[in-house]
């Protein structure tokens, strides 16, 4: 398939040309990273569609490194989802970087984007472990050309950390073999040893763990995101998140051979927790831009959930429920992709026009800020998972698929699977408070600021690629039969099975071939609307259905696109009869009821702190703020002073990033009394070096 | 446990019949003077008499105005020529605009009450309405906290300054069909406050009122009286 490659060339192409024109022309830097940065992501992505949809997977050998062997580039079903899910959000983002983007800033943008997608085509040890690392590279640049330079920092040294677990998992996976391709590595794996495998995984996942956003090693990320330019974070949330948990799909369930339960567990367990803890701290947060990043962690939590549960069926030979599980993963990879940039693209165009990042400062945009406020709702509403928009969709899938595990044998796994359902649904809960609170208190209400109320319009760049991204999100939710089968292309060699035919059952033609269900069911099912549509519209059905096995004969079924045209009927129903009801009435308009008081102050109102202090109080074992409560009396017997001070430090910063930090640097208070100044003890020390050199040395 | 079930019993029923059956109990109403009986004159000047000016005119055709009678008792004691006294309690009378609820509300009625700067007393006996001797619940009336819902305004007190925002407020934002009942001589023409310096003198200056109830306070059972008036439930 020459077209894939000439596509991925001619994106790349782009790019670059697209940074040698930023170096060369600086003051056409606007229209050229629209052009190149645009135009590459819409190439790659027509690039990953392309070969999404060809039975072929596209392979070939740039050029061999000697000592190294044969750089390879494959695009199979899997890079090819996650070029597309990376592509959909980079194009936005270029939409809305364009305009923002300063100086040497647009040159590292476009080259992040350029490393985007090798990191998903190469197939071989060295040229990924080269693109991950040029990828994390630009991420570090890209954050740290922001205003401050120390969550950059961390990111950098935490990345580190994980490309080193990486290269060690890789490189013991390859200790075998002896080629460095990761079809070679995928042959040899067959056969190792559990223990070996296990210390693959754990070094893996945790290892790309750090871009993915999983706990313990996500500390860097609220950090990072809330540092980083506004310009460039859409593009930085929206994609590179998908890549951790690319390298985690790649290795831990496409090389490694899914044997054994044990690491689907410790990946369910993980997920579940992630997307607890990252909601909490979501719910309670006050910058909008952190509160975003916090919410990411939540969804890479939830992805990783059912990434795990998927594991754990495949394990145990439930086919069936594990390709439910995985599509449920990707799918809510491409619409977190999706909503995320949306929400980041519209909280930068909230902090552009009025300079506020902060909820309890916010208010009352939606009357000044129109449009950025319709797009937001959407985007709340997606990422709150609210049908008709996309993130209903992949989480009633995951949740489901947890449901399934009624049908596995072993009792303790079942007690993981409930656990981390119960998890995932307080998540879900807390995530409908985290962002009805994020749109209430931010565009309702009343102006906090006085600020507000000079605002400057959203530029037209950010209205076009929310849009964008907004009619994605709805389409995303609308039609899930559809969007279903082509995320099983991604997954069906994963589990060797058929996900879309498990889900969708065909409603809309009769042929019995590939159909699951018994016809007397399926007719059932018929009588109440499921084949509308049937002659005009394209595809199997318009219904999400599967059934449970023996142990639980329940039917999972949804269909977001007859609820969508139920809804828009309803709705316009409602609208019409109330119309003709009150055609002969008057409407009488009076002005708010605040309870009677003169003027209703933008003090007296609910702040974002109040509307999250249930929560805080609920989760007060898991937070456990700082409270610094001081009175002092000013004079004797009259008023005292209060001072109340609260703080919550995050969980994962006091349990693994305080310690970390604390402890190096005992190390190093400890190291640094070999610097004593004094000359024979340095000649000593070179002396002892060269005697462990020769030592070692007579070994080999 | 308290045995407040065995006590109830014990009590048994001890809320009025009032409006199925005349309430004849003692001490229910403070009563006004009865001058339509009596016609008479007072001997001496009536502001010497009455300090509130409710008893006016001259010697001969002596006139009552119920909206400012506080019930002091002084034209009783009025040595000269003691004005005799009567009880009861279905005071409530409508002014020239008032009219009672249409048919189809007059079943239920949401009432939000509105303090505009009351003393404590009508507040109080409105209060009392609720407890289980008058029980208004059973009638179907019921307090609301929330204008949008109410049909009638409650008001008690002379309207003070601070309180016209609110009432006119709540006034406005009460659905159509409205009424405004004013409980109280000082919500019926400033009371004994009048017209100082701080108070309007009654609700009638702000707002249009529909009944009218006077007493200082009013007992319950007149509250309720003005309510079933309102609600066209009595002859």
């Amino acid at each position: 398939m020459t077209t894939i490659g000439t596509l991925i060339l001619s994106g790349l192409g782009i790019y670059f040309l697209g940074i040698l024109g930023v170096l060369i022309f600086p003051k056409k830097r606007t229209s050229l990273v629209l052009i190149s940065g645009g135009g590459g992501s819409l190439i790659l992505m027509a690039a990953g569609a392309v070969s999404l949809f060809s039975p072929d997977i596209f392979r070939t050998v740039l050029w061999t490194i000697p000592g190294l062997g044969p750089v390879t580039v494959t695009v199979d079903h899997l890079s090819a989802f996650f070029l597309i899910a990376v592509s959909l959000a980079a194009f936005p983002a270029s939409l809305y970087a364009a305009p923002r983007i300063h100086g040497v800033r647009s040159a590292l943008y476009l080259g992040l984007l350029i490393s985007l997608a090798p990191v998903v085509i190469t197939a071989d040890v060295f040229s990924f472990l080269a693109a991950w690392e040029i990828m994390s590279i630009f991420l570090y640049l890209l954050i740290n050309s922001g205003k401050e330079e120390r969550p950059g920092y961390l990111m950098l040294a935490l990345g580190e950390a994980g490309t080193l677990a990486v290269l060690a998992a890789l490189l013991l996976l390859a200790g075998n073999t002896g080629g460095l391709s990761f079809h070679a590595l995928k042959v040899s794996s067959m056969h190792i040893t559990p223990g070996l495998q296990w210390t693959v995984f754990i070094l893996s996942f945790f290892g790309f763990g750090v871009k993915a956003g999983l706990i313990p090693v996500n500390f860097w990320l609220p950090k990072a995101y809330a540092a980083a330019p506004p310009s460039v974070i859409p593009l930085i949330a929206g994609a590179t998140l998908n890549l951790g948990l690319y390298g985690i799909i790649r290795i831990n369930t496409d090389l490694l051979p899914v044997h054994s339960t044990g690491m689907g567990i410790v990946v369910l367990v993980t997920g579940a927790v992630t997307a607890l803890i990252g909601i909490l701290y979501a719910t309670i947060e006050d910058d909008l831009k952190t509160l975003l990043a916090h919410s990411s962690i939540e969804n890479a939590g939830i992805m990783t959930t059912a990434l795990g549960a998927g594991m754990i069926f495949l394990a145990t030979g439930y086919k069936g429920a594990a390709a439910i599980a995985f599509i449920a993963s990707f799918y809510h990879l491409l619409n977190h992709s999706v909503y995320k940039t949306l929400l980041f693209i519209g909280a930068g165009t909230v902090e552009e026009s009025t300079g506020l990042r902060s909820l309890d400062r916010m208010g009352g945009l939606l009357k000044t800020l129109q449009w950025t406020g319709f797009f937001m709702l959407i985007g709340v509403l997606s990422i709150s998972a609210i049908p008709p928009f996309n993130g209903f969709v992949s989480e009633w899938l995951t949740l489901q698929s947890l449901l399934r595990s009624v049908e596995l044998a072993s009792l303790g796994i079942k007690i993981v699977f409930v656990a981390a359902g119960a998890v995932l649904a307080l998540t879900a809960g807390l995530t409908v408070t985290c962002f009805v609170r994020a749109f209430s208190m931010g565009f309702l209400g009343m102006p906090r600021t006085e600020k507000p109320a000079g605002i400057r319009k959203a530029g037209k760049a950010a209205l076009v690629s929310m849009a964008f991204l907004a009619l994605i999100s709805l389409s995303l939710g609308v039609l899930p039969t559809y969007v279903i089968p082509a995320i099983d292309k991604a997954v069906s060699p994963l589990t060797g099975i058929n996900g879309s035919t498990a889900l969708i059952p065909p409603f809309f033609n009769n042929a019995q071939e590939g159909n699951e269900l018994p016809q007397h069911f399926v007719s059932d099912f018929q009588t109440i609307g499921a084949q509308i549509g049937k002659g005009t519209l394209p595809g199997r059905g318009l219904v999400v259905m599967h059934r449970g096995g023996k142990k639980n004969p329940v039917v999972f079924a949804m269909s977001t696109s007859y609820l969508f045209i139920m809804l828009f009927i309803l709705l316009a129903l409602t609208f019409l009869i109330v119309k003709f009801a009150t055609r002969h009435r008057k409407t009488v308009k009076r002005p708010r009821w605040d309870g009677g008081i003169r003027n209703l102050l933008p003090e007296m109102t609910y702040t974002a702190t109040g509307f999250a202090q249930p929560v805080r109080v609920i989760f007060n074992t898991i937070l456990r703020p700082k409270v610094v409560d001081r009175r002092e009396v000013i004079i004797k017997h009259f008023r005292e002073a209060i001072h109340l001070k609260r703080k919550e430090v995050h969980l994962i910063d006091k349990l693994v990033l305080y310690p970390l930090s604390s402890a190096s640097m005992w190390t190093a208070e400890k190291l640094a009394r070999m610097h004593s100044g004094r000359v024979n003890s340095y000649a000593g020390y070179a002396l002892f070096i060269l005697i462990l050199f020769l030592v070692i040395a007579s070994f080999i | 446990m308290s045995n407040w079930v065995l006590k109830g019993l014990q009590s048994g029923v001890v809320t009025t019949r009032y409006p199925r059956k005349e309430e004849k109990a003692q001490g229910i109403s403070p009563g006004f003077p009865d001058i339509d009986s009596q016609g008479g004159d007072i001997n001496g000047r009536e502001e010497d008499v009455c300090p509130t000016a409710a008893l006016y005119g001259d010697s001969n055709s002596l006139k009552l105005d119920k909206g400012r009678c506080i019930h002091c008792f002084r034209c009783v004691r009025n040595t000269g020529h003691p004005v005799s006294w009567t009880s009861g309690f279905e005071w409530a009378s409508f002014t020239e605009k008032g009219t009672p609820f249409p048919k189809i509300f007059q079943k239920s009625l949401y009432i939000r009450v509105v303090d505009s700067g009351d003393c404590g007393a009508c507040l109080n006996e409105v209060k009392l309405l609720n407890n289980p001797l008058y029980n208004m619940h059973r009638l179907g009336l019921f307090i609301t906290p929330t204008p949008r819902q109410a049909d009638i305004l409650l008001i008690v007190g002379p309207v003070t300054d601070h309180m016209k925002t609110a009432l006119r407020k709540t006034y406005d934002a009460m659905p159509e069909p409205k009424r405004v009942m004013a409980v109280g001589s000082c919500a019926l023409t400033g009371g004994i406050f009048s017209s100082g310096f701080t108070s309007g003198s009654g609700v009638s200056s702000l707002i249009p009122v529909d009944i009218e109830i006077p007493g200082c306070p009013p007992p319950p059972l007149a509250v309720l009286h003005g309510l079933l008036t309102l609600a066209g439930r009595t002859k």
